[in-house]
């Protein structure tokens, strides 16, 4: 793992088409943003291709911005928004934006290992799958220190969103979910949600558009500090399932 | 995470090995309460293994590094994997602690 990887990345600006895009929105997260772009930075330099960040603040209160700003790596971006808007829109901002042949959006929080972005690209890359989700609940998947409340409803959710809903994923709330740039611009620019359910309606485009998804089994660790207050998502995770639908009955997804 | 107690040269040396997070600091916490709270606290943290340390735990090992100089000793980190050798830099604790490459020259470091 040469150190010289990082140090290029850190100061040569890429001039070719990056090969990957990491999207990673971000709201109040002076505490934890340095670590992971620190470990993501480290670890995808090593990749062997050209590469750039993009941090998609959502508006944020404290110094994100300016602790990212601080930073000074001249292959990362900082997408600044006037106010927040929910994780959704940071993560479509970053879509949008993002320049490379395939994108990633990964959580803040490094709580699914970095280390972990080859199963995704291979998918892409190698298998031709438009879009593949991380998924702590593929078989294979590893979670750690995940509460038995949150466990529960999650099972239960997903057994709504798979038997109700038809969406081919058991896991459609991992932050980390790898797309072609083509499938990222084109579900995107058709996302209403702005919250945290974001993911649902998205998957549930791609299922609608005929992407070919892959579920990838990846491991994932509930970081410290995570700000999903479980009870209320859930409130909010079965209303936005609703809205999902009745958009599409509407036919605003066309 | 894996936490290995040992000693070098009469040195109390804690090895941490994996994921270094808020989860995992309250073991550390002992640790380096137990070791420099008492006479000239010189100490060894060893990360040779981990690959992600987070701002909790990195705030962690800085109140151990304070503990230990205000007993004019010293907190010495060795074997840091690149992955948390470049947290630190962006952090810029590389310049607050004393980094070495490995445990042996740590030790002799003090």
């Amino acid at each position: 793992m040469p150190y010289e990887n990082y140090a290029r990345w850190k100061t040569e600006a890429i001039t070719e088409e990056p090969k990957l895009s990491i999207v990673i929105p971000a709201y109040n997260e002076r505490e934890r943003i340095v670590a992971t772009i620190g470990a993501i930075a480290s670890h995808v330099s090593d990749l062997g291709f050209p590469w750039e960040l993009l941090i998609a603040d959502d508006g944020s209160k404290d110094d994100t911005v300016a602790l990212c700003d601080d930073l000074h790596l001249v292959n990362m971006r900082v997408l600044r928004a006037p106010k927040n808007g929910g994780k959704g829109s940071a993560v479509q901002r970053g879509m949008l934006a993002a320049r490379g042949t395939y994108v990633l959006f990964a959580d803040a929080d490094n709580s699914t290992p970095i280390e972990e972005v080859s199963k995704l690209l291979n998918k892409l890359e190698k298998e031709s799958f438009d879009v593949a989700v991380g998924s702590r609940a593929a078989e294979g998947a590893e979670e750690g220190k995940k509460s038995m409340l949150r466990k529960i409803l999650s099972g239960g959710l997903r057994w709504i969103v798979r038997h109700i809903f038809f969406i081919p994923v058991k896991d459609t709330q991992c932050g980390f979910k790898m797309y072609t740039r083509e499938a990222a611009q084109k579900l995107h620019t058709k996302q209403t949600i702005m919250g945290f359910s974001f993911d649902l309606e998205i998957l549930y485009l791609a299922s609608k558009f005929g992407y070919k998804i892959a579920e990838v089994p990846v491991s994932w660790i509930d970081a410290p500090g995570s700000k999903v207050d479980t009870r209320k998502e859930v409130q909010r995770f079965l209303r936005d399932l609703m809205t999902v639908k009745m958009n599409d009955l509407k036919g605003v997804y066309r | 995470m894996d936490i290995i107690k040992s000693s070098r040269d009469n040195l109390p040396v804690l090895q941490l090995k994996g994921r270094f997070d808020a989860h995992e600091v309250e073991p550390v916490n002992a640790w380096l309460a137990e070791h420099t709270g008492k006479g000239e606290a010189r100490i060894i943290v060893n990360l040779e293994g981990m690959n992600f340390i987070d701002s909790t735990a990195l705030s962690t090992l800085v109140r151990g590094l304070k503990n230990c100089r205000e007993r004019n000793g010293d907190l010495h980190i060795c074997s840091l994997q690149q992955p948390v050798r470049v947290i630190f830099e962006l952090t810029r604790l590389d310049k607050a602690f004393d980094i070495f490459p490995t445990e042996e020259e740590a030790a002799k470091g003090f």
